[in-house]
């Protein structure tokens, strides 16, 4: 394909190939005249651009010479001149007289553009070749058989390469070796080729044709192989191209005969050995491979001869030729059509039309000439055979798995008419493995979720932690694991509940003094004063008055326990006017500590304070409010521009076990990209996701989208270094989020095994794409791909996967299914939907009766499918969910089939609240849903309903074992459907201790308020009076005679005495199942135990330890009621009981630790921490 | 650094000419090869086995490159060759056969790539005739070619999708809507030029940059899988023996700034990036192939010479008896 096109009638050098961009020299030829009879000659320099599509050659200068030229070369040696353009333009004159110019100064402009000259030469110089190893080195043939060579370096004295070849001759053609530096050939036009060593200084062999007819118009060494050279004749009656090897010098190896007339110039690609380009007097322009004769290749030209042609040295694939009508033509050989061209180039001649200058440079356009051959509409072939250039000999490709798949050909010089080497064309496939310290802690990661060791892989992170923040986050992320865990996290504020337990107590016995004052006798006054005007209101029942007095009189523990006499609604208001007048500095906390408005400690909070706020809540929260109102300190501390509180902000999200929100955090704060930061961040997810699961057991089942995209990102980069099956142990595989389930798939099949689901149809991940037009786009084809695979890849039970952070909560593949609100379309194609809503009918009625649902309802997402079948679709949807997990808990625990959800999840109501301990189901999937609760629940009418679920909620006191702290939140359900008034710990639980307590104080009661009156609102602030003031337990204004009653109803004083009362009192009004009398020994081995220490031991704090710890094992005794214990913990327990008969507690202790350690925590967390404190006081009093 | 690569499998082909290229399926579990000796292999390499699932027949040149679809399209291999041809293979029922066949170029074509799975089945060809075309699948067997002639003068040597990246979130698009992708690829040609092009809203391609820093051909584009960072990363490699990694930060994709990998002595034919945009691996005119990673200060470091002397290792002696002639 013609490129580009010059129109002269010169000789033509390329610039050498390290020169970039690429020129193309033309020298006046001296051989032609064109029609004008013009003897001027001129030097030109024009640039090859091919991004120019046009045909023109971008003239860059024009150098008006006094001499025409034989022969035109560039060589590359580098002259003073100090331009982008390099080398020497050497051109061999008329007049026995060589010129070196200095192309830079020639594109410069400059007048002085010749480096030097010299006319040692007889005749016109018609050969020249620069040596391409000593590039200083040229040599040169003239008239006489002189050749020279010249060192440029040193021009004024050439060399000989030997002694003149007689008879005298012109010499036509003269080539350096291309293998051996010293090694020169001269040809003349009688045929004869001279081959020169220099070294010898002397002709070293003579190649002649016998027939004589050669009449040698080229001649050119093999580029490889240094013995080969070929010779080309002008002759018509010999037009042919001999291949000659000085081994066999008598005769040519070969003749190319595909020239019609003679041959006027040859040129020898030095990219390719296999292409040589001749030209002749047919007119033809032929590209032969020489090694083999055949003709590869014609350029379609004009009918003109061309008498020059040369191969650009930098791009092989171009070439240019000089013809007798006077035009250089550049051509590509890789074939090609010319269309685009020619179209451009009309595009340009009718828009020149209407205007001379249309590109605005000021200069008309030139005339117009459209190219001859323009009208010869055809696509030209590229070479028959491939240019070695083109042929690529090697390649490395990734692909995925870390794999790297490698070839590479040896480098082969094909040997003339040899043979095809015999050669293995192999491939490799390699691993590649580059993050070897991302490899061993992930493997590290994996080995712990296998065997469970959190606390001491949190401690070595702990331990190994470089920064402040990271040992914090690690000493978070290990209370977790650890029995007590808010208080454990109230530790890692720095707030010590015994700190606060021990001044409390000092606080209690300086009450007490006072309390005895109150006795005697006293006189009722009802003089005109203050106090009179009070006591006549009181005589009146006038509350409200005596109340409104009080305040007025500043007598503010007065006004409150009137209130509290006057009713619920005096009460708030009074405490609202209270709240109103009194400026301490901590009346905000108290008032939200009161009003239990802990959202608005974490709202209004200084942040700097978030320590603070965080352990009020931490103390105070309700667990099914706690998450969120952790969440939300959080989200403040993210949102504020301190960098520093950003990171903090994860902190709060571990407290609230919000896995995604951790992400997001940290994310922003770190550079996740790097590997090693990515497993810092998956290695603290994955402990988290585990400890969530383990005391929420809750819904770990949910992944968000940018946990989901952390994981699968990596998941890749695991399977990136090899680790696939590691990388499959970490995807989580219960989510459809489509980047999961693809990478899940690619991930199986990558293993070598057949793609999951491949019996049904073979693209399972994919809606497979026969038509891809209009296709309903790769999301929702992905949705089809989940479930199945994962079923059938991981059949629960057998074969489990490698280990993953996902336990326990995968196995059932409804749980994800449920839980997926946010892509409604794919509910429908979603296996079973709901699979088990008859248990749940039950339940419906229950929650008919405690309203449960009521309370809950808003606030539930609402699923998108509430079908008639489901009425209660909220919340069949995310007990359904539920159950899945209770299920699975129940199969666990028993060791038998998961038959019977309804009964595990939903115990029969006399089984007692204690049965709430091994979990049912409740908990909503989010629980920011809750944030909102305190304000929503306040408008429900429904009065002693929302109370149970927030009994059960807070029944657990705060120093209680983790699990316990967030179980309710599964527990709801259940709950709701229990009986009365949970049996327990009811401190941090101010609905049931109100109740309990206004039930006990009603027939005390002045006011004539009804049962239902005092409960109309349980859970406004109002409602729990007591708490209100004595919250703020060591206030020193407390009014000591309020202490007594409010002991018992604090809501969230963490102090163990004083739930006493209100503990033993329900209990014993349940009527229990018997403990069954092969367990009866457990029970009374225990009760005998504490007892024991409890007469031994001296201080009070430890008595009161073992008084709760009575109390909590009750929790144990109604398990074994129920029978709901493994009969591995029933064994151990035995065991315990044993070894407490024999007095070897620590033998028990070490049977306590391999029980806890082999057993589901959340079962025994209830208990065994309890037992295990026994354990240790029994050892410590040694009773 | 020796234990970094380290062979699992060596796969004799039996090809009986030079192998062009070699590439593994989405799931590296299927290796396709092509050679001068005009046929297309697929094995079977799971395991460290080789099976030799097809011999695949057709093209009349040596057969430059192979590119698998995605999955999700089926088994669907493209191939390109000096014929002039591009040849688009379909498994079907375990036969693998020729399901359509693209004549649409002049010269050599010289380089296919698929575009990212979520455009459809649209195939990128390069071809020595200057011009790039894209086919795309319209359904019943049928597929429509969009040509850019004159995309690179004397040919295109590489074409590479960059990957589908939607503009702003996903979070953002409306769900069941399909995403406004921006359609965008990088060539590589003979002009010594990287080209990047993008599909206009009215399906027309527009070259859209010119990124000029190669003084010789380009042998090879890549652009980098989307590891979800903003950046765009292109990788580029040429005769001159230079590989330049290309990068853009801003949001509007105009401004791109190259860095010199390294300057090799000798012609880069090919470079290719890992699953996660971190390893180049470099394959070099000295045959050799070399990995390199960024460094945490930004530089380009060599990670692992991987097959020092591939090749020589099982060719080795007929090298020598080669030379001794």
């Amino acid at each position: 394909m013609k490129l580009k096109e010059i129109d002269r009638t010169a000789m033509q050098a390329w610039s050498p190939a390290q020169n970039h961009p690429i020129y193309l020299a033309t020298g006046t030829s001296a051989q032609q005249l064109d029609a004008t009879f013009s003897t001027s000659a001129s030097l030109e320099i024009f640039e090859l651009d091919l991004s120019d599509p046009s045909l023109d050659m971008k003239s860059c200068a024009t150098f008006s010479s006094s001499h025409r030229y034989h022969k035109l070369i560039w060589g590359p040696h580098k002259m003073d001149s100090k331009g982008d353009v390099s080398g020497v333009l050497i051109a061999g004159g008329e007049n026995g007289n060589i010129i070196l110019y200095d192309p830079s100064k020639i594109i410069a402009g400059d007048k002085e553009v010749v480096i030097a000259q010299n006319d040692k030469h007889t005749g016109p110089v018609r050969a020249l070749d620069v040596n391409i190893f000593q590039t200083n080195l040229v040599a040169s043939g003239a008239n006489e058989s002189e050749i020279y060579i010249w060192d440029l370096n040193n021009f004024a004295t050439p060399m000989t390469p030997g002694a003149k070849t007689q008879p005298p001759e012109d010499i036509s053609c003269i080539a350096w070796n291309r293998q051996v530096q010293h090694i020169l050939a001269s040809a003349n036009p009688s045929g004869r080729a001279t081959v020169w060593d220099l070294r010898k200084n002397e002709p070293i062999i003579k190649v002649s044709d016998h027939s004589n007819r050669m009449h040698c118009s080229g001649l050119a060494w093999h580029p490889d192989v240094a013995t080969q050279m070929v010779l080309a004749s002008e002759d018509d009656r010999l037009p042919v191209i001999q291949m000659w090897d000085l081994r066999f010098a008598s005769s040519p190896l070969r003749v190319l005969e595909n020239h019609a007339r003679g041959i006027l110039a040859i040129a020898w690609s030095m990219a390719d050995p296999e292409l040589l380009l001749s030209c002749g007097k047919d007119a033809k322009i032929l590209c032969s491979n020489p090694n083999t004769g055949e003709v590869l290749y014609e350029l379609p030209t004009n009918t003109q001869w061309c008498f020059d042609i040369q191969w650009c040295p930098r791009n092989p694939a171009v070439l240019s030729a000089a013809s007798f009508d006077g035009r250089i033509s550049v051509y590509s050989i890789m074939g090609g059509s010319a269309d685009g061209l020619r179209q451009k180039q009309v595009d340009k001649l009718s828009s020149s039309f209407g205007n001379l200058d249309p590109f605005g440079t000021g200069q008309p356009l030139p005339p117009l000439q459209i190219p001859q051959q323009t009208a010869q509409h055809r696509i030209v072939l590229p070479l028959k055979k491939p240019p070695k250039w083109v042929r690529r000999p090697v390649g490395a490709s990734f692909s995925f798995g870390g794999k790297l798949v490698t070839f590479a050909s040896v480098r082969t010089q094909p040997q003339q008419g040899a043979e095809q080497q015999l050669q293995q064309h192999h491939v490799r496939i390699s691993q590649v493995v580059t993050e070897e310290e991302f490899l061993s802690r992930s493997a590290q990661l994996q080995q712990v979720v296998q065997s469970q060791g959190f606390v001491s892989y949190c401690q070595k992170k702990i331990d190994a932690s470089q920064t402040e923040f990271e040992k914090n986050v690690w000493s978070f992320l290990k209370v977790n694991f650890e029995d007590d865990s808010r208080g454990k996290y109230l530790e890692l504020l720095g707030y010590r509940k015994e700190d606060l337990g021990k001044k409390r107590i000092k606080e209690e016995k300086q009450e007490s003094e006072f309390l005895p004052s109150a006795g005697g006798t006293f006189n009722i006054s009802i003089s005109g004063d203050i106090d009179g005007l009070i006591t006549q209101a009181l005589l009146t029942g006038n509350f409200e008055s005596a109340v409104d007095l009080c305040l007025h009189d500043n007598r503010m523990a007065d006004a409150i326990i009137l209130a509290i006499a006057g009713g619920q609604e005096l009460l708030a208001q009074t405490q609202k006017k209270y709240f109103a007048k009194s400026q301490s500095k901590i009346t905000r906390l108290i008032t939200a500590v009161v009003m239990k408005n802990w959202k608005e400690i974490v709202e209004s909070c200084d942040l700097k304070n978030w320590r603070e706020a965080l352990a009020a809540v931490l103390t105070y929260a309700k667990p099914d409010e706690f998450s969120a109102l952790c969440d939300l300190l959080g989200t403040r501390l993210e949102s504020e521009g301190d960098s520093l509180l950003q990171t903090q902000a994860c902190l709060c999200y571990i407290c609230a076990g919000n896995v995604e929100k951790l992400v997001a955090c940290w994310t922003k704060a770190q550079d996740g990209s790097n590997p090693l930061s990515l497993q810092d961040l998956i290695e603290k997810v994955v402990i988290l996701r585990k400890a969530v699961q383990l005391t929420q057991a809750m819904d770990t089942n949910t992944v968000g989208v940018l946990l989901a995209e952390k994981m699968s990102q990596y998941a890749n980069l695991l399977a990136a270094q090899g680790s696939i099956a590691a990388a499959l142990a970490f995807l989580p595989d219960n989510t459809n989020q489509p980047n999961i389930v693809q990478l899940r798939d690619r991930l199986c099949r990558a293993q070598g095994n057949p793609a999951p689901g491949q019996q049904e149809s073979p693209k399972i991940p994919y809606e497979r794409q026969q038509l891809p037009k209009g296709r309903p786009g790769p999301v929702a084809g992905h949705t089809q791909m989940p479930r199945v695979p994962a079923q059938q890849y991981y059949p629960h039970g057998e074969n489990p996967p490698p280990p993953g952070f996902i336990m326990h909560g995968n196995v059932n593949p409804n749980v994800a299914t449920a839980q997926l609100p946010t892509s409604p379309g794919h509910m429908h194609t979603q296996v079973p939907p709901y699979p088990q809503p008859q248990p749940y009918q039950p339940a419906q009625q229950y929650s008919f009766g405690t309203g449960g649902s009521a309370v809950y309802r808003p606030q539930q997402p609402v699923a998108p499918s509430a079908s008639n079948a489901y009425p209660n679709t909220p919340y069949i949807s995310s007990a359904s969910s539920y159950s899945g997990q209770s299920q699975l808990y129940t199969a666990q625990h028993q060791a038998s089939p998961p038959t019977s959800s309804s009964t595990a999840s939903f115990p029969p109501p006399p089984s007692s609240g204690a049965s709430f301990q091994h979990g049912g189901p409740g908990a909503p999937p989010s629980s920011s849903a809750y944030a909102l609760a305190p304000g929503a629940t306040g408008t429900l009418p429904a009065a002693g309903e929302l109370p149970a679920s927030q009994r059960t909620g807070s029944q657990n006191g705060w120093n209680d074992p983790p699990a316990l702290n967030r179980v309710p939140k599964k527990k709801k359900m259940p709950e709701n459907f229990m009986p009365p008034v949970p049996i327990t710990s009811p401190i941090m639980n101010p609905l049931g201790d109100h109740q309990s307590q206004m039930l006990q104080q009603q027939p005390s009661a002045p006011v004539p308020l009804s049962s239902q009156a005092s409960f109309p609102q349980p859970h406004l602030p109002g409602g729990q009076p007591f708490h209100g003031i004595q919250q703020p337990l060591s206030q020193p204004g407390m009014p000591p005679s309020f202490s007594k009653p409010n002991i018992e109803g604090a809501p969230g004083a963490p102090i163990g005495n004083t739930m006493q009362h209100v503990q033993s009192l329900p209990t014993e009004k349940i009527t229990k199942k018997p403990i069954p009398d092969e367990h009866l020994i457990l029970k009374t081995t225990f009760e005998d135990l504490i007892q024991r220490c409890l007469s031994s031991a001296t201080d009070p704090q430890t008595k009161r330890k073992l008084d709760d710890a009575s109390k909590r094992l009750e929790f144990l005794y109604d398990k074994l009621r129920e029978q709901t214990l493994s009969p591995t913990i029933i064994s151990g327990l035995h065991n315990i009981a044993r070894s407490i008969e024999t007095r070897n507690y620590s033998e028990g202790l070490t049977i306590h630790t391999h029980i806890v350690s082999t057993s589901n925590f959340s079962e025994t967390s209830a208990f065994m921490p309890v037992l295990k404190v026994v354990l240790t006081q029994a050892n410590k009093l040694g009773v | 650094m020796g234990e970094m690569v380290s062979v699992i499998n060596t796969v004799d082909t039996s090809h009986e000419d030079m192998i062009h290229d070699a590439q593994m399926d989405y799931y590296g579990t299927r290796l396709a090869t092509c050679s001068s000796d005009r046929s297309v292999k697929i094995f079977d390499v799971r395991n460290g086995g080789q099976i030799l699932i097809a011999d695949l027949r057709g093209h009349e040149g040596p057969v430059w490159q192979v590119a698998w679809a995605h999955p999700m399209y089926g088994n669907v291999l493209a191939s390109c060759s000096y014929d002039r041809k591009v040849i688009i293979w379909k498994e079907e029922n375990g036969t693998w056969e020729k399901t359509h066949e693209h004549t649409g170029h002049d010269s050599s074509v010289n380089s296919v790539c698929w575009a990212p799975h979520d455009y459809g089945l649209i195939l990128a060809c390069g071809s020595s005739d200057g011009a790039i075309s894209l086919l795309t699948y319209t359904g019943l067997g049928q597929w429509e070619v969009k040509k850019i002639n004159n995309a690179h003068t004397i040919g295109c040597n590489a074409v590479s999708w960059a990957p589908a990246v939607v503009p702003g979130s996903l979070i953002d698009q409306p769900s069941g809507q399909k995403p406004n992708y921006i359609k965008k690829f990088a060539s590589g040609g003979c002009d010594n030029l990287i080209k990047l092009w993008k599909e206009e809203e009215d399906g027309q391609w527009k070259e859209e940059q010119k990124l000029e820093a190669h003084s010789d051909w380009v042998r090879d584009v890549a652009w980098a899988p989307s590891i979800g960072l903003p950046t765009s990363t292109i990788a580029s490699c040429s005769q001159d023996g230079r590989v330049f990694i290309w990068t853009c930060d801003d949001a509007s994709g105009n401004a791109w700034s190259p860095k010199l990998l390294h300057k090799f002595n000798d012609v880069v034919w090919h470079v290719s990036w890992s699953i996660t945009a971190n390893i180049l691996a470099v394959s070099g005119g000295d045959n050799k192939v070399t990995l390199w990673k960024e460094s945490v200060d930004g530089q380009w470091v060599c990670i692992s010479d991987v097959n020092k002397g591939q090749g020589s290792v099982s060719t080795s002696v007929t090298e020598g008896q080669q030379n001794e002639q």
